[in-house]
């Protein structure tokens, strides 16, 4: 029973995310009252019609007007958006209920590829140079005046899904028309990327009948987790990306924390993040940032202002202390934000001790998923503290530009990154997925 | 049957809870939960696993071939893993139940569990299964136990993305409604055997 004077969270889900038991478990240890809104009724929404509601998720306008509307009944003290479109849906919800957030043009921006380059561009920050083409455009006429190599991306769908790099016209002209036949395959670009049942959510027209044309950047892929507080990027975590991101397509697969980047190149990097997010005008709350480096310094690749993706953060954890036993004790990142987004005290934000990483298993080829062998001898690797196949027997695997479902994840902490990324390497290698055309 | 011939598969739910399974019984008298080292006195299994170095083992559920674990401590799965596999094989191995049976209710302080379990296989027959029956799921009442209700869940709600939300925006709500005297509940599902999950995910 929570006691009277419990902080009230509503949490944005959508029901095709990931995060769904990070957060509900982060929330309980937090210890907040907890509202879960999805674009898809609950079936128990009428027995709970406070911990549970429905929002159009693909309308941030409308689901504030409904959330202001939830909150004279339930007041609400925080709300937490765990994707793309629900940190826009979060940032409405925040700035009519007056709760901590981003600003609703910020959250906008930070999720439109071409929005975002564009001002970030405008701001001197170092991205790739970059083209808005139509997917009515003759890709045989743009082909010429394209420099290569280059990458075409979709503006909105996550997870990589649709972006392919050319090295030449003709690679162009194909790359250009598969991603034309993405979109359709996604609703037209109608829908995102959880483009699964007729009521999946919507993005507007220009968004998905246009896509992105940009010079491949060379070089090694980072990712920077960070906090937002009060305009300020803390760094929480930088994970090397030790697969080289070369394309043609852009799966992604290891991450490893601490970076084995030199101290100087790090520092480049968290710069780098902060000036894209004061470009941006996000404040508050989780980022994730993706950027290249090379030579010439760091590039910002892809900025969102939501927590890393899929179960990965479950490679984070930060201490806050020993406890009455001489352990350590730790936060997850969802309690982290948690306790942002409520106003609550925040630990240090020091991660653990310990390497750490995270492997997004190759999705192996297309087919139908029958079974996995090797599991435990997976599991039984040195460091290897977590295999979960989220895929389910029966499920069709769809492999990138067109997919963009990993069927699981492997989880390893050791001393070294070296040493981590090594043994998700050999956990991967004992994995055999059994697929049927 | 020897002890090498035992299978042992750990299927880690997260960090903190891990499920066991076994490919010979361990408990055939039902489902038991062990919330402390002094509940588990008696049950050889149950006080090896408490006793296990730096896990910090809050928690013991031992029902048929399924031993499922929490622990409050970092140490990885891979380490308690192993210490929780060596325990079920002693266990197995020695002369007596691994697990003791359950105490009956009279015996039981706090709550009647079986009192409870009536209850709370009227809602979940009443109302929970009706609702999850929407989505092509059913949730099965496995036991009570010290007021702690263990539930499985199947059909669309094996496996789904959203378990957790109706597990606990729905399932424990009605719970805190209907039959206050619930002080907790446990998903024992193997969620990674759900092949029609009714919700599935995708990285975002």
């Amino acid at each position: 029973m929570l006691r009277p004077g419990t902080p009230r969270l509503l949490l944005l889900l959508p029901t095709a995310t990931y995060r769904t038991a990070a957060f509900v478990e982060a929330a309980r240890r937090v210890g907040v009252d907890l509202t879960v809104a999805s674009e898809r009724p609950s079936t128990f929404q009428d027995a709970n019609p406070g911990g549970l509601l429905t929002l159009d998720l693909s309308d941030p306008d409308r689901a504030a007007a409904e959330a202001l509307a939830f909150a004279q009944e339930h007041p609400l003290q925080g709300v937490v958006g765990v994707d793309d479109d629900t940190a826009v849906v979060a940032a409405a919800i925040a700035g009519t209920l007056g709760l901590r957030g981003n600003g609703v043009a910020a959250a906008r921006v930070a999720r439109d590829k071409h929005e975002q380059r564009t001002l970030l561009a405008a701001a001197g920050v170092p991205v790739p140079r970059f083209t808005r083409y139509g997917v009515d455009d003759d890709p045989r006429r743009l082909a010429a005046g394209v420099s290569y190599p280059c990458v075409l991306k979709p503006l909105r769908l996550a997870a990589s899904r649709g972006v392919i790099r050319a090295d030449t016209p003709e690679a162009f002209v194909a790359a250009f028309e598969r991603v034309k036949r993405i979109l359709e395959d996604a609703g037209y670009g109608m829908r995102d990327a959880r483009c699964v049942g007729a009521e999946a959510s919507r993005i507007p027209d220009l968004a998905s009948r246009s896509l992105l044309v940009e010079d491949f950047i060379p070089g090694r892929e980072y990712a920077l987790e960070g906090l937002l507080v009060a305009g300020e990027l803390h760094t929480l975590a930088l994970f090397d990306k030790p697969d080289p991101l070369d394309g043609p397509y852009f799966e992604e697969t290891i991450y490893v924390t601490p970076s084995r980047l030199p101290a100087d190149g790090r520092r480049a990097v968290a710069v780098c993040a902060a000036r894209a997010v004061a470009a941006l005008g996000l404040r508050e709350g989780p980022v994730h940032a993706e950027l290249r480096v090379n030579a010439n310094g760091p590039w910002l690749i892809e900025l969102a202002a939501r927590p890393i993706g899929g179960r990965c953060s479950a490679a984070l954890r930060f201490e806050i202390g020993e406890t009455g036993k001489g352990k350590r004790e730790t936060l997850s990142l969802e309690e982290v934000v948690i306790r942002h987004a409520l106003g609550m005290d925040l630990p240090a934000l020091e991660r653990e001790q310990r390497a750490s990483g995270v492997m997004m298993i190759p999705v192996p080829g297309a087919g139908v998923l029958r079974e996995v062998r090797g599991v435990d001898a997976a599991r039984r690797g040195p460091l290897v503290e977590e295999v979960v196949i989220t895929a389910h027997p029966g499920q069709e695997l769809v492999p990138w530009p067109e997919g963009a479902r990993y069927p699981g994840f492997i989880f390893a902490r050791g001393g070294t990154p070296d040493a981590v990324e090594a043994a998700l390497r050999a956990a991967h290698a004992r994995l055999h997925f059994v697929l049927t055309s | 049957m020897s002890l090498a011939e035992i299978r042992i598969t750990a299927e880690p739910i997260d960090t903190g809870r891990c499920k066991f399974m076994v490919s010979e019984p361990v408990h055939a008298g039902g489902v038991r939960r062990f919330a402390s080292p002094g509940e588990a006195n008696g049950s050889p299994l149950a006080e090896a696993i408490f006793a296990i170095p730096d896990a910090d083992v809050a928690e013991v559920i031992v029902s048929g071939n399924l031993v499922t674990v929490v622990k409050r401590g970092p140490a990885p799965w891979q380490t308690v893993g192993k210490a929780v596999g060596q325990a079920i094989r002693a266990a197995l191995a020695g002369a007596g139940p691994a697990v003791a049976p359950k105490p009956t209710a009279s015996a039981t302080p706090g709550a009647d569990d079986d009192a409870l379990y009536e209850r709370v296989a009227d809602l979940f027959e009443s109302q929970v299964n009706p609702m999850v029956a929407r989505h092509g799921g059913r949730v099965e009442l496995i036991d009570v136990q010290d007021a702690v209700v263990m539930v499985r869940l199947a059909g669309g709600c094996q496996g789904c993305g959203m378990a957790d939300v109706t597990l606990r925006q729905g399932i424990e709500a009605m719970l805190q409604q209907h039959v206050p005297d619930v002080k907790g509940v446990v998903d024992i599902t193997d969620h990674a055997a759900g092949s029609n999950p009714y919700f599935a995910a995708a990285k975002k």
